[in-house]
């Protein structure tokens, strides 16, 4: 997507970019962006798809839904209906309340590790880049050793030392994460530290930290943000593949991942149970894919609107 | 051309190193006694002294780092705990299923997203949005689609209802048909996890170099739009797409975990997950390992055929 997207390129990108699409009743304001930000399509669409996921997780516990792990063996292998929208599992349980409550542990995930992801690697970037050479190319060292590990293999070896579970889940998906962060957020700031901008702070003899503060971190936070959106995308979908092995979250709480493995067994007799979860991955991924250009673009100044 | 491989050889020492003190110091991150971990809570003393001599847990760890290294230097990863057999055996039985399903999944994945990304960037520069845009989204989606989820769907139409492939069963290479019937459903899974990002690549790649002066030299002379797309805009847009073959690869090989799995291939996928369920951690680690060097490799081949892609790389 990222791609087609890019102001030198005419036709489909352009199309977007160049009208607003959706002719809006009332002008947003423009403040922070935000008109720029919906005035994208893509980024639009996403936060279409995305809300109603985000409100549904934590609206979860209050909605007037079947009990998510009560059995109900009456009820077994039901095909979707107008009582159980997405049918129902082996043991009766109604596989739409299981995936808005998978929902909540999908999105937790996925916003934990792109916030642990982008912070820590905002941190050791940023000191990397300011506390001197031999510091900058040990922490390289450990993050092209971390990079040479297949990103999949290192969070399995993570969860088959430290066990299932959410936590684990994070972390193991994260320490494939932070050392892109770190590896970003570091070329950032050394294209930015050498602006005429930081010669002239630095001419006035403001201190290292002010600098960091006034003038790198803010120019980075962008670039940041919208990998962190794709961190979250990418988080998702390697919890549901955790899951699905059974190294991730396991049952009885409900993940996208550990559904699909569930229903696995019954793909003959109840293709749903597997079916419905599969598009709940797909829909959350894509949206984060989607906001992800939208704030490129709203946030990168160079990006015309 | 030799020099440059003797450097990047020396480069990636380092690297190697690195990834086998880590694999070393997995079994040394075990919460509490490993041996306790890998046997279970009721294990009697004997067995514990017995798997801590086995493990060489019983000696500092600068000497089991050694040891270890030492071991590794020889081609020993150690023997599997559930069966006794060597790690290096299993790796061998394992290695040419994972590197035959993934090598042809890549290959697929080329024949397939390549000619699509230019033809894409081909409608976008000529004006033609629709087409382009359309492929783009659609790449957009297919690459957030979870292997193991695909590989499920495929296999409730193509084994289940209609029963044109199968699922599982043996695997002989004595038997081509067979064979590739066989292995023809998770080779499809695992091109579909590249064929996303393949044709993004090469359609960034082609729309670049479509602007270039040779470009409208060749159209000036007359040249077959087909002849200037595929035969000077697409041979020059081979760098990046080749780079990206390299570092996608890894990605493909997280797949073949899973997608092994489903489709019961005995290759190192399956075998690494069923080391976890059975704490059998030498294996575990030697698997790890392995991937890991697997994708090294591919890594430092990559820069190789940089190379040959584009001579006008010195390297």
């Amino acid at each position: 997507m990222e791609s087609t997207l890019s102001p030198s390129i005419p036709a489909a990108g352009a199309a977007v970019v160049a009208r607003p699409v959706l002719a809006l009743p009332v002008p947003l304001p423009s403040f922070g962006g935000l008109r720029k930000f919906a005035e994208r399509r893509a980024s639009l669409v996403g936060a279409l798809i995305l809300a109603p996921i985000v409100l549904l997780a934590l609206a979860a516990p209050v909605l007037p839904l079947p009990d998510v792990n009560a059995p109900n063996i009456l009820n077994a292998l039901q095909a979707p209906s107008a009582d159980h929208f997405f049918g129902t599992d082996k043991l009766g349980r109604d596989i739409f309340t299981r995936v808005i409550w998978g929902a909540r542990v999908s999105l937790l995930i996925g916003f934990s590790v792109a916030a642990i992801a982008v912070i820590a690697g905002m941190a050791i970037g940023m000191l990397s880049v300011t506390l001197g050479r031999a510091v900058d190319s040990a922490v390289m060292g450990v993050v092209d050793l971390l990079l040479s590990f297949p990103s999949l293999l290192l969070a399995i070896g993570f969860v088959a030392v430290f066990g299932a579970g959410v936590t684990q889940v994070i972390v193991a998906i994260a320490i494939a994460d932070i050392p892109r962060a770190i590896r970003l957020q570091r070329s950032l700031a050394l294209g930015i530290r050498g602006r005429s901008y930081v010669d002239a702070a630095r001419m006035f003899s403001a201190p290292t930290w002010w600098i960091i503060v006034r003038h790198i971190l803010p120019n980075t936070v962008a670039a940041m943000l919208v990998v962190a959106s794709t961190y979250a995308a990418n988080a998702i979908l390697a919890e549901a593949a955790l899951s699905f092995l059974g190294l991730g979250i396991t049952p009885p709480t409900p993940s996208w991942g550990n559904i699909i493995s569930d229903g696995r067994k019954y793909l003959q007799d109840g293709w749903w149970i597997c079916a419905f979860p599969g598009m709940a991955i797909v829909l959350a991924a894509v949206s984060l894919h989607l906001l992800a250009d939208g704030l490129r673009h709203t946030l990168d100044p160079r990006a015309e609107a | 051309m030799t020099t440059y491989l003797r450097r990047r050889g020396l480069q990636t020492i380092p690297t190697l190193f690195g990834i086998v003190t880590l694999v070393f110091l997995m079994l040394r991150m075990l919460p509490g006694d490993p041996a306790v971990f890998i046997a279970g809570e009721n294990a009697g003393q004997e067995v514990l002294v017995n798997l801590r001599h086995n493990l060489g847990l019983d000696q500092p760890m600068l000497v089991q780092y050694v040891t270890y290294l030492g071991r590794l230097a020889q081609g020993n990863l150690g023997q599997s705990l559930t069966n006794g057999k060597s790690v290096v055996g299993i790796v061998q039985g394992a290695l040419p299923i994972t590197l035959v399903v993934g090598g042809l999944a890549l290959v697929l994945s080329f024949l397939v997203a390549v000619p699509l990304g230019a033809v894409a960037a081909f409608t976008a520069s000529r004006g033609h949005g629709a087409l382009d845009h359309a492929l783009m989204v659609t790449a957009l989606v297919v690459d957030t689609i979870p292997g193991f989820w695909l590989a499920l769907l495929l296999m409730l139409v193509f084994t289940l209802q209609l029963g044109l492939l199968p699922a599982t069963g043996p695997l002989d290479p004595t038997n081509p048909a067979a064979f590739f019937a066989r292995l023809a459903l998770p080779v499809a899974v695992l091109a579909v996890s590249q064929i996303a990002s393949v044709a993004r690549i090469t359609r960034t790649a082609v729309l670049e170099v479509l602007h270039e002066d040779y470009i409208r030299t060749a159209r000036a002379l007359g040249t077959p739009e087909w002849s200037v797309l595929f035969g000077h805009a697409l041979r020059n847009a081979a760098l990046p797409v080749v780079t990206i073959a390299g570092l996608s690869f890894g990605r493909l090989l997280g797949g073949t975990v899973l997608t092994e799995n489903i489709f019961a291939l005995p290759g190192m996928g399956t075998v690494l997950v069923n080391a976890i369920f059975a704490r059998d951690y030498p294996v575990v680690q030697g698997m790890i390992l392995l991937y890991t060097l697997v994708f090294v490799a591919v890594n430092v081949a990559t820069d190789l055929l940089y190379t040959r892609a584009d001579p006008r790389v010195q390297l």
